[in-house]
């Protein structure tokens, strides 16, 4: 699913268009504006900027889909997070002294939406920009050395691979009779422990191909004069930049 | 053993397959051919319960498999897949023949019988590491895991691709004497000569459609049928539809070897 939400979907939208530099500091402020907000009311707003942002590049779709599964384990963290505040006053008392106070509930509730907030924009970061510009960028602009450029990109890169390559084992092994189309979600994760040495051996085997083709390709020859690309910072790349500096300072000030 | 009744199946709003209907009888040996993408897996996958059909009803062993558990089919189905690094999760042979067993048997004595037969038939070393294997030494583990369970079905999805002539030829021998012993055999493959020389039945697919359903040899010599499908036929069968009156029956290079003799022989 998570390798779903992070490949590039095409586009000539004016967000798709922008410098990847752009991308990236919109994403990092909106990002730290969630975290850094103690206002339930913000983070919603940020929630739902994020969904215009999804819908003007042409990917609601997949936006709506990423906050679905955001919200389920959202829920699974204000689940946890919520009996372990003690303070504030009682609003539901269960039994063996398990308590929900209001100050739990609402701080649970924003860790939630701040998850929510934060993580959607690196996910919608990523699903409009390509990988070979993210790291053009990281190297060009950022001076970031290209080794650790490329190792950052093709881990993004892999995580779709492993999803389809565990989807497959397991695919696999319930061909072969291993129950995994049981409801018991125990027994299920239990079955998953074993898969992890099939998927470890092929991502090992994948990762070692991929390495020793790039050698091949002259990997360390490469420096960061060697890409030809240039992204040049444009009027609405700095309107972008001005924007994402406000939304961080409001995340500061809005009470 | 497998029955497809006016079966559709979809996928992020595509239509994979396309109202097929067919049946597989106890005992068939039957190649599913086809060009890339023309839903040759995903069919495969629908006789087992990996997929379910967006609509029509598969029937496999007699169980529905919209609603019968996989598990429960796997069973009596051996499903091998084209890479069987997706299969091994055990780290000696041994245990990855035993695991396959336990998954569809109880029987501890059975269990240890089976899989130190299928070790024994297979010439493996029990205590080896699979992942050190070769490529078809690993695909060799796996048909011994499937065909330890002795599967009343077995379903492949090309499992010869990437192997050498030996390999290959020890994967179809064992999988034609499992077929032999009674087992049903369904074969995904693209080696047009291996399923001249293996498959009795073949079904071709084109596009999610099924085109035919029939005899191997009759399929095989039919141009426009295999055109139709992006397929060419085996080279031994193209030469004797080239040579035309004579080499009808001609299906294998023994076959030719002998046309040639009684037609030369005739001339003289």
């Amino acid at each position: 699913m998570i390798g779903g939400f992070l490949d590039y979907s095409p586009g000539d939208s004016f967000l798709h268009r922008l410098n990847p530099l752009a991308k990236i500091f919109l994403s990092l402020m909106l990002c730290v504006s969630c975290f850094v907000t103690d206002s339930l009311y913000f983070c919603l707003f940020m929630i739902l900027l994020d969904l215009a942002m999804a819908a003007w590049a042409g990917i609601s779709g997949r936006a709506m889909a990423m906050l679905e599964a955001l919200v389920k384990l959202s829920a699974l963290l204000f689940l946890i997070q919520v009996f372990f505040i003690r303070e504030g006053n009682v609003i539901l008392l269960l039994p063996m002294d398990i308590r929900v106070t209001d100050k739990g509930a609402l701080f649970s509730l924003l860790m939630a939406l701040r998850l929510i907030g934060a993580t959607m924009p690196l996910a919608l970061m990523l699903s409009i920009t390509r990988m070979n510009d993210l790291s053009n960028v990281l190297v060009g602009t950022l001076g970031i050395p290209y080794k650790y450029a490329f190792s950052l990109t093709t881990a993004i890169r892999f995580i779709p691979v492993f999803t389809a390559a565990m989807a497959g084992i397991i695919e696999a092994q319930t061909a072969r009779g291993v129950s995994f189309d049981t409801r018991n979600i125990f027994t299920k994760i239990g079955l998953i422990f074993p898969l992890c040495v099939p998927l470890l051996v092929t991502s090992v085997r994948k990762i070692e191909g991929a390495a020793i083709s790039a050698e091949l390709r002259g990997f360390n020859l490469r420096k960061r004069e060697s890409g030809y690309k240039n992204y040049p910072i444009r009027a609405a790349d700095i309107g972008v930049f001005l924007f994402a500096v406000t939304v961080a300072v409001l995340g500061v000030i809005v009470p | 053993m497998i029955l497809f009744d006016n079966v559709s199946y979809s996928a992020g709003g595509t239509k994979i397959i396309k109202g097929v209907s067919f049946e597989i009888r106890r005992g068939d040996f039957t190649a599913l051919i086809g060009a890339n993408g023309a839903g040759k897996s995903t069919l495969a996958r629908l006789c087992n319960g990996l997929l379910k059909p967006t609509s029509g009803t598969v029937r496999t062993g007699g169980f529905d498999t919209a609603s019968a558990k996989t598990s429960r089919i796997a069973k009596f189905t051996g499903f091998l897949f084209q890479d069987p690094d997706r299969q091994i999760c055990k780290n000696s042979v041994r245990d990855e023949i035993r695991f396959s067993l336990e998954c569809v048997m109880e029987d501890r004595d059975e269990i240890e019988m089976r899989c130190e037969r299928a070790i024994r038939e297979f010439s493996f070393d029990g205590e080896r590491e699979p992942f050190t294997m070769s490529r078809g030494e690993r695909q060799r583990l796996v048909l011994a895991s499937v065909l330890a369970a002795e599967p009343e079905l077995l379903i492949l999805d090309e499992p010869t691709t990437g192997l050498d002539y030996r390999e290959c030829m020890y994967i179809m021998d064992c999988i034609s004497a499992i077929n032999r012993k009674g087992a049903t055999v369904l074969m995904i493959s693209h080696d047009m000569e291996i399923v001249q020389d293996f498959a009795k039945d073949a079904m071709v697919l084109n596009d999610g459609m099924l085109l035919a359903h029939g005899r191997t040899k009759e399929i095989i010599r039919d141009r426009e049928l295999l055109a139709r499908a992006s397929l060419l036929p085996p080279q031994i069968t193209d030469l004797a539809l080239v040579l035309g009156e004579g080499y009808e029956s001609v299906v294998t290079v023994g076959d030719m070897v002998s046309a040639v003799k009684e037609r030369s022989g005739s001339k003289r």
